[in-house]
């Protein structure tokens, strides 16, 4: 799609809705246009720098340590002749992290299936092990090293966020991998993972979008993907010009919100010493 | 290839859009298709996944035995408990109660019986005896896991002369699982409650490790972050309360003087500074007549709060739009089909 082809569409959409308005919407929840706008901007925004980087516009993505670390990672367990343990997180496949972390497990599976390393994948959900097999089943395949794959190597422990702890804990202990990847969703389970995996001495490269993780991450791992990061890791492993474009667009969309921010802070000012008749906390508070 | 590949990708676009705008539109079949259905639909694929992940649990366990892999002892608990949690959840329910219907011709046994039984007094289990002569058959709190046990129990109220019936737990909803005594419930409660609070607990022991580390000063940002954990942790205890404003004030002027001296290495400076701090801190003192909670910027309680929400609130918050925004962006990549690897390359 080139630029025009996306004008004309988003136009058109945007003609769509004022005539579907003018009609008297029906079905159509009026207290909750604010945050209809803002969704249809921020898609409209990512699609854009989706076709600028299919058309083969250059986007540079910034170095992020952890992710360049990665490939470290799978490299020191291939020379030091131990597995690499990858822990997609606790929770099921109706959680965006959960998904984020299966499809980055594709790209380590990817390094692994090229050095010939051993990769140890506990879950704790059976459909996690399911995708997750299959992401690492192609992963094998791509590389040309389908005879490397069997199933077991991705295996469920148990669906309890304790005992699974214990579980992973004890493969730790037990088999010493080098390299160890905490990729999801994560509770408080989290530090005894990563300090159990720093007391082995593996390299340990956290990535999570539970806020109130990070910190122990931080402490305890060698490299953490922080938020943003952790869903830019399959664009930035992969180099795919769309997934790329889609960062770019998250980025630009960033720049906006400071921009609202601001114009937020200075409304509310006016609002508060009487200048303007217009609340905009109110005007954006989701109904 | 049209089965694994523009299928999936088309059901993952249209129940994304219809999710996403679903929450716009006042249609009750969309609502409840979005706040209900769908979540049921997950849940209901969930449950029968659930024989995989146990299927294979199984499988590589016996596999470790069979082959006596490191670790392969260990295999054995596991397989056990499993059988056990099995058994106890299908077959052994394990819940017999026992039924008082009628009281008999020697009352008084039966309420000494019943007193010791339920752990109560003479007055109490008379009073329930008049209930089980009103027509209201007691049943006893006690759950038996097995007919030994029950049969121990019925045979003395039948020999006190009361007329007693066993009566085993019903499958009805599972109520076996939650009710109080029966296998399963000792089970959970005894058993694996425990083992899970004691993973739980590891988690102090490792905060403490992780928190020497994080503290450990090696960098300005980790002095910064041991600095505010101290505030933090004295201004939220009743001692910290107790510590002068002023106390603060020159701790503060102190560590001025350090930063100053690894800034720019310079005696005199480090001095010069630290000597004008203290003194300036002492000549406000003084003149203010030395009030614990004045200046207020440097009391801890209100120093800490100010921390807490006001740095770490703007961090936390930033993290979180970063969040907000890869969430959405990765969302609309997995809507517009551009993101495929989840179901392979």
């Amino acid at each position: 799609m080139n630029d025009k082809k996306f004008w004309f569409t988003l136009g058109g959409i945007f003609v769509a809705f004022i005539i579907y308005w003018l009609l008297g919407h029906p079905f159509f929840i009026e207290e909750r246009i604010v945050m209809l706008i803002a969704i249809m901007l921020a898609a409209a925004t990512i699609i854009y720098y989706i076709n600028k980087a299919k058309r083969g516009e250059e986007i540079s993505l910034r170095t992020i340590p952890g992710l360049k670390a990665f490939e470290e990672a799978v490299g020191r367990s291939t020379e030091m002749g131990k597995p690499v343990l990858y822990v997609p997180g606790i929770v099921d496949m109706d959680q965006v992290e959960t998904v984020a972390g299966v499809i980055i497990l594709g790209h380590v599976a990817k390094m692994t299936a090229q050095y010939e390393t051993p990769l140890n994948v506990p879950v704790a959900r059976s459909i996690v092990m399911k995708a997750g097999r299959e992401s690492v089943r192609e992963a094998y395949i791509m590389q040309g090293r389908p005879d490397l794959f069997h199933e077991d190597m991705v295996h469920y422990l148990t669906d309890d966020q304790f005992a699974y702890a214990a579980g992973v804990n004890g493969i730790m202990m037990r088999e010493k991998p080098a390299a160890v990847f905490y990729q999801g969703k994560f509770y408080a389970e989290s530090l005894i993972l990563a300090e159990t995996g720093n007391s082995i001495g593996a390299i340990q490269i956290a990535g999570t979008a539970s806020p109130a993780q990070i910190p122990f991450f931080v402490t305890a791992c060698d490299y953490t993907l922080i938020g943003e990061e952790f869903f830019a890791a399959s664009a930035y492993l992969s180099r795919d010009p769309k997934l790329v474009g889609a960062v770019k667009g998250a980025d630009v969309l960033k720049v906006i919100l400071i921009g609202a921010i601001l114009l937020g802070i200075v409304l509310r000012l006016f609002y508060d010493l009487g200048w303007v008749n217009f609340d905009i906390l109110k005007f954006l508070t989701v109904q | 290839m049209f089965w694994k590949r523009q299928i999936p990708i088309a059901i993952v676009a249209l129940v994304g859009t219809l999710t996403l705008f679903g929450w716009f539109v006042d249609q009750p079949d969309i609502k409840s298709f979005v706040d209900d259905d769908a979540t049921q639909w997950y849940d209901i694929l969930a449950s029968f996944a659930i024989f995989l992940g146990a299927l294979n649990l199984l499988k590589l366990q016996f596999q470790k035995i069979i082959k006596q892999k490191k670790g392969w002892q260990y295999s054995i608990f596991a397989i056990l408990g499993f059988a056990f949690a099995f058994y106890a959840g299908f077959l052994g329910r394990g819940a017999y109660t026992v039924n008082v219907n009628s009281v008999g011709d020697n009352p008084e046994a039966v309420a000494q019986l019943l007193a010791e039984e339920t752990e109560t007094n003479i007055e109490t289990a008379t009073a329930v005896l008049d209930l089980i002569e009103d027509g209201s058959p007691l049943m006893l709190e006690e759950v038996h896991w097995t007919g030994k046990s029950v049969n121990a129990t019925a045979d003395k109220f039948i020999a006190s002369g009361a007329d007693v019936e066993i009566i085993p737990e019903q499958w009805s909803g599972g109520a076996h699982l939650t009710r109080t005594g029966s296998l399963f419930n000792w089970m959970f409660f005894q058993v694996f409650t425990p083992l899970s609070a004691t993973m739980f607990a590891l988690l102090a022991f490792l905060v403490a490790s992780a928190s020497y580390r994080a503290f450990r000063i090696r960098n300005f940002e980790a002095t910064l972050l041991l600095v505010a954990g101290i505030i933090i942790m004295l201004g939220r205890v009743p001692i910290g309360s107790k510590i002068s404003s002023w106390f603060v004030l020159y701790v503060f002027v102190l560590l001025l003087g350090v930063m100053i001296n690894t800034w720019k290495k310079n005696r005199i400076l480090t001095f010069a500074t630290v000597g004008l701090g203290l003194l300036i801190v002492t000549i406000f003192g003084m003149s203010m007549g030395w009030p614990i909670d004045r200046p207020g910027f440097a009391y801890l309680p209100k120093l800490q709060d100010w921390i807490y929400l006001v740095p770490n609130v703007a961090g936390a918050r930033a993290i979180m739009i970063g969040i907000g925004i890869g969430v959405f962006a990765t969302s609309m990549r997995y809507i517009l089909g551009i993101e495929k690897s989840y179901i392979g390359e």
